[in-house]
């Protein structure tokens, strides 16, 4: 289970929210560019720290004091693929695998291979594969040491359609598998629905609206989460 | 003429002057003295520099490279302090740096009387000619480091991190391959310059003679030609560690 109080001052305005998740749960953190959003996800990824509040995870407190990036249980994804470039594509998927990670993660590596069409690649510089390659890499990256919580911060920027729905099927079929609790934070509606039924809409550091995606398009909050799903907010 | 051309003009008339300094190894002097009329001096001077210079390049990486991490990473508003210090190293004249030496370490002193009652001389010793060059090179080593190390993205850290891996590990698996060649550029600068000082280490350590020093007692005792052999091999034993140090981290990069 996630339970993340994150209270943090930006210019402007306060972050000030409360996100408790059970395993397998998804949660899509929707609102405008420079809601808040990256920071309640880099907060509880530990990139950044909180002034104040607590996040747990399972049994592990990861604030405060805040947990050494490598102590969290937990894969982190932004919208920069940040592969290691003097390695090659399958060195930077198993990274983090200490030893190879044993046999069964050689099965889950194998398969992460193959289904998201890494052989060709495998042996390749990352320094010398195409974006949506790299796309492809980070997100195996990311999932092979099969981490309970699975944060997401505009994943598919810049990617082709095809493509988005593929790595969102894929990574739906893992979740379900895995059980990993799933955030996606965006700015595009279209690129969460698929991924998260549950959204958080966040307006200056403050979620001003849950619920599934149905209610929030059929109700909006605030004039903003209406602007920003461009439909008619209802007082218009 | 096109600019490209005029542009190779100019690098090539550079390139010349920089090195027309080399011209100076046809000069005529004389027939060549290898040992300045003391047999074996040579051997012993280059023996000297290559053993102690080893040594204190393995103290300044030591030393040096958390010293550059954490600046170029660790550090916040004490950077300033520590930036300082590190500068004033770069800058001290070496005679100054000699003299220096000699007045915080010297036997007179009860550091350096300490010293020596527990069997450390600090003059005029092994121990005196390495830590002079560790003195001389690692503000240079350090700066040079601090670049480096600073040009990887922190983003690639963190990310690594993130995969669950150690702080040493990251500096080892990510860190220290992306920022070789500067590193590298790091190790050879502190090299050359601890390997060719001369103004400290003839204050505080004229014997064991490394070849800076060794060139200047023959040019006083038997001039130019007990000068001209050692001269090349100071050259021959100065340029190419860097030079291999170098070419190893390029090669690795390709």
């Amino acid at each position: 289970m996630l339970d993340a109080r994150i209270i943090k001052a930006r210019a402007g305005f306060t972050v000030d929210v409360h996100i408790r998740l059970d395993a397998g749960d998804r949660l899509a953190i929707f609102g405008a560019s420079g809601a808040g959003k990256s920071t309640v996800l880099g907060c509880i990824a530990g990139i950044e720290n909180p002034d104040s509040g607590e996040i747990r995870l399972g049994g592990t407190k990861l604030f405060p004091p805040p947990l050494p990036l490598h102590r969290r249980p937990l894969a982190y994804l932004t919208q920069k693929d940040l592969l290691f470039p003097h390695l090659s594509a399958g060195e930077n998927i198993t990274f983090g695998l200490a030893n190879g990670g044993g046999a069964e993660s050689a099965r889950w590596i194998g398969e992460l291979r193959e289904r998201l069409g890494l052989e060709a690649i495998w042996n390749n510089r990352a320094a010398k594969i195409s974006g949506g390659e790299s796309r492809r890499v980070a997100l195996a990256r990311m999932l092979a040491r099969r981490p309970p919580l699975v944060l997401l911060d505009e994943p598919f920027v810049a990617l082709d359609r095809p493509l988005i729905r593929d790595l969102t099927g894929a990574l739906d079929e893992w979740r379900r598998r895995l059980g990993f609790i799933l955030i996606a934070v965006d700015h595009r509606a279209e690129v969460l629905t698929p991924l998260c039924p549950r959204v958080a809409a966040i307006e200056r550091g403050k979620i001003v609206q849950q619920s599934d995606w149905n209610s929030l398009a059929a109700s909006p909050a605030t004039p903003g989460l209406a602007r920003l799903l461009e439909i008619p907010y209802p007082s218009d | 003429m096109t600019a490209r051309w005029f542009k190779l003009l100019g690098m090539a008339a550079f390139a010349l002057a920089l090195l027309y300094p080399l011209i100076g190894l046809g000069a005529q002097v004389g027939s060549w003295n290898w040992d300045g009329g003391i047999p074996g001096s040579t051997a012993g001077a280059v023996r000297v520099s290559i053993f102690l210079t080893a040594i204190a390049m393995a103290i300044v990486i030591a030393i040096g490279t958390p010293v550059a991490w954490y600046l170029a990473r660790g550090a916040g508003r004490d950077r300033v302090i520590w930036d300082a210090a590190v500068l004033i190293s770069v800058l001290m004249p070496p005679l100054a740096l000699g003299l220096l030496l000699s007045l915080a370490y010297g036997p007179a002193t009860s550091l350096g009387g300490f010293l020596l009652r527990i069997g450390v001389p600090t003059s005029n010793s092994a121990t005196a000619f390495v830590a002079t060059q560790v003195y001389a090179s690692a503000g240079y080593y350090i700066v040079a480091a601090r670049a480096a190390i600073a040009s990887v993205p922190h983003e690639l850290e963190q990310t690594a991190a993130l995969l669950g891996v150690a702080p040493g590990a990251v500096f080892r698996r990510v860190t220290f391959p992306l920022a070789r060649l500067g590193l590298a550029a790091a190790v050879s600068i502190a090299w050359v310059r601890a390997l060719g000082e001369f103004g400290a280490v003839i204050v505080t350590a004229y014997y064991p003679a490394g070849i800076p020093v060794q060139i200047w007692v023959n040019l006083q005792t038997a001039g130019m030609p007990a000068v001209m052999p050692l001269l090349i091999v100071f050259l021959l034993t100065a340029l190419p560690l860097p030079w291999l140090i170098h070419l190893l981290a390029q090669s690795r990069d390709a």
